[in-house]
């Protein structure tokens, strides 16, 4: 019963988590590229929510909305200045231009919004909403939860719907299939890449503004969040949106349930973060096209 | 010149000529003599205040283990060709081998620096291993998780002191005489030990990079399929690669410890590791003096842009944003580095989707050949 209900606390955070994945599995299937900026991106959406309610009063459907958009333009920005430069160069000097962007897009946020960290105000009213009730106990979900779940699906719903739909999506996914015949059909490489940036950054916002909701923010939060979001991508398989999204639910899960749990009077609540690393290296290292993945072409 | 500074062209190989010995290791003299006069001017008493602060040679110190850092990093990223951002694992490992050995098992300090190099070069090979599935910037990001997993731990485990860290580190002694005893600022002994430890690696990674060893290195780095298929053994050869930074890394890690008196689980941190790859990029891929180079550049550029910062009045420190341009910086305009030899090593030869894409564009980028 306790670990049910953790599992149930873990699916917002795990919407969180399949949200920044599906950010770095769209630039890498059709670019190619560990974009090592998205958990700065991510980091910055938080803020522009957070200032968004605070300041200016917003909503936070409204805000969502906003840091989506802002950060989007930004993801997109970054790529043309930064990566745009290097088109054709091998991917490990794109990579460590990515590198060199976050480290100062996050110092950049550290000199703006100074290193501590801040909360939220309220969004909507916290109550305790009661699920399933079993014998003794019942299942509860919180309502900050719930709207986080909500909101992820709703926003990885649209995604689906943009890439199967819409002919810019589809050009994606031709695109992360073979980027030199999706060329020769006429579709402007170059554009697409900078529409994928975009879209990648849309998620990466989202899912600040979300965590924002449930957790405090500081300028730093960006690199551990990030990482575990590049986790839950080799999880379920880099490329695979599916595999990101059971990828992601899976982490929160599986954090949460680490974090409430006591071994012989030890407590594994300090090494849950080590959870993602660990089961990244492991994915990495004897299943590395992840769950639901295809064949990587990296490989020898 | 530049190029040549370390180590000249007369004392390369047997080709070079004799005369030219002298005249070709004169900027190698000049920087170590430089750097010496600078550790041991004070001692000679002929001032009456410091002409070099104790500040400047906690600098210099600094500048001396990044140094050991980059060039053991070169190893594995210049010399096969491996991108690791997990070198911060080595240092902080060897820095936290040698501080449990003193503190709980009062082993001098001298055993527990070698056993800080051994006990880390065992742990290269574990970080090693994936590199032999892995390649490119995927390799990159499990090495990251790896150094991540092992700051996790010692960050929460209560034999490496928690968060807290472990203070009162002893300081290493020579003749029963404290290191921190010789010397008017007491760190010249350090500094002379830094130097120490850095040209012994600079002599091995030399002679190294010459011998059967280093080509074997160079056909990995190349073509890892080729070399496998004329008969070398990539496991070893980069278990070997990863082995010996591990070892250097630990050993540079163990003297500072010691230096600060303090272990933390900061110096694990990614960000080390960000900061020795980026002396890596800018000083220059597979060079001994580019390693150098760079790790002097980057100890000191935020040191003098310090001075700036009070000098202009500005509220943040101009380090913190130039530090992500200038790697954006480098790979745009110079790839392989300050002194770095070609950028063959950005080549992957798998990597044909970019280079038909460049290639079809006109551009000029580099190809594998």
């Amino acid at each position: 019963m306790v670990i049910l209900q953790q599992v149930v606390n873990g699916l917002a955070l795990g919407g969180i988590y399949a949200l920044i994945a599906i950010g770095w599995t769209t630039v890498f299937g059709v670019v190619g590229l560990i974009n090592w900026t998205h958990g700065d991106i991510f980091m910055i959406g938080a803020y522009i929510g957070f200032f968004a309610i605070k300041d200016f009063g917003c909503g936070i459907f409204t805000a969502l909305g906003l840091a989506m958009l802002l950060s989007g333009i930004l993801a997109w920005l970054v790529d043309r200045l930064a990566y745009r430069p290097l088109r054709g160069a091998p991917r490990l000097a794109l990579f460590i231009t990515a590198l060199g962007a976050s480290t100062f897009l996050r110092n950049m946020g550290l000199i703006l919004w100074e290193p501590h960290s801040r909360a939220y105000p309220e969004v909507v009213q916290t109550k305790v909403i009661n699920l399933v009730r079993w014998g003794q106990g019942t299942i509860t979900i919180n309502s900050l939860h719930l709207l986080i779940i909500i909101a992820s699906g709703l926003v990885m719903i649209g995604l689906q719907l943009f890439i199967t739909r819409t002919r810019v999506g589809k050009a994606m996914l031709a695109a992360a299939q073979d980027m030199e015949a999706t060329e020769l059909m006429g579709v402007e490489v170059g554009q697409l890449i900078g529409v994928t940036y975009f879209v990648s950054g849309l998620l990466g916002g989202a899912a600040g503004v979300l965590v924002g909701v449930l957790y405090a923010i500081d300028p730093l939060m960006g690199a551990m969040a990030g990482l575990k979001g590049w986790a839950v991508a080799v999880l379920g398989g880099v490329g695979s949106i599916t595999g990101a999204m059971v990828g992601g639910l899976l982490l929160g899960v599986a954090e949460n349930i680490a974090g409430g749990l006591v071994i012989h009077g030890f407590s594994l609540s300090g090494y849950k973060d080590a959870i993602a690393f660990v089961i990244m290296i492991m994915t990495m290292l004897l299943k590395p096209n992840g769950l639901f993945g295809q064949k990587l072409e990296e490989k020898v | 010149m530049m190029k040549e500074w370390f180590f000249g062209r007369g004392g390369r190989g047997r080709g070079g000529d004799q005369k030219g010995t002298i005249r070709s290791f004169f900027w190698d003299f000049l920087v170590l003599f430089l750097l010496l006069t600078i550790n041991f001017f004070d001692s000679l008493g002929w001032t009456e205040r410091l002409v070099f602060p104790p500040y400047f040679k906690h600098i210099i110190f600094l500048g001396l283990i990044y140094s050991t850092l980059t060039l053991s990093l070169n190893i594995i990223a210049g010399f096969i060709g491996q991108i690791s951002l997990g070198h911060s694992a080595f240092y902080g490992f060897g820095a936290m081998t040698s501080a449990v050995l003193t503190l709980y098992y009062h082993i001098p300090y001298w055993a527990a620096f070698l056993m800080a190099g051994l006990f880390t070069g065992l742990v290269g090979i574990p970080l090693g291993l994936p590199a032999l599935r892995i390649r490119g910037h995927f390799l990159v990001v499990v090495t990251y998780g790896f150094a991540e997993v092992l700051r996790i731990i010692t960050l929460n485990s209560e034999f490496t002191g928690g968060p807290a860290g472990l203070p009162g580190l002893q300081p290493p002694s020579l003749l029963g005489k404290a290191f921190n005893d010789y010397g008017p600022t007491g760190k010249e002994a350090y500094i002379i030990a830094a130097l120490l430890l850095l040209l012994s690696l600079v002599f091995l990674v030399h002679r190294v990079n010459k011998s059967r060893v280093g080509l074997a290195w160079g056909a990995i780095r190349d073509d890892e399929l080729a070399a496998s298929a004329m008969g070398i053994n990539v496991a070893y050869y980069k278990l070997l690669a990863f082995t010996l930074a591990a070892i250097f890394a630990g050993l540079a890690g163990s003297l500072y410890a010691h230096y600060s008196a303090f272990f933390s689980s900061e110096i694990m941190s990614s960000n080390e590791s960000i900061l020795i790859l980026t002396m890596v990029v800018v000083g220059g891929v597979r060079s001994i003096p580019g390693s150098i180079l760079g790790a002097f550049l980057l100890v000191l550029a935020p040191e003098g842009l310090h001075y700036l910062k009070d000098w202009l009045g500005l509220t943040f420190d101009p380090w913190q944003v130039l530090y992500g341009l200038l790697l954006i910086i480098m790979m745009r305009f110079r790839p392989q580095g300050i002194m770095g030899k070609d950028a063959s090593w950005w080549i992957w030869r798998r990597d044909s989707r970019q280079a038909k894409l460049s290639l079809r564009k006109g551009k000029k980028g580099v190809l594998p050949t």
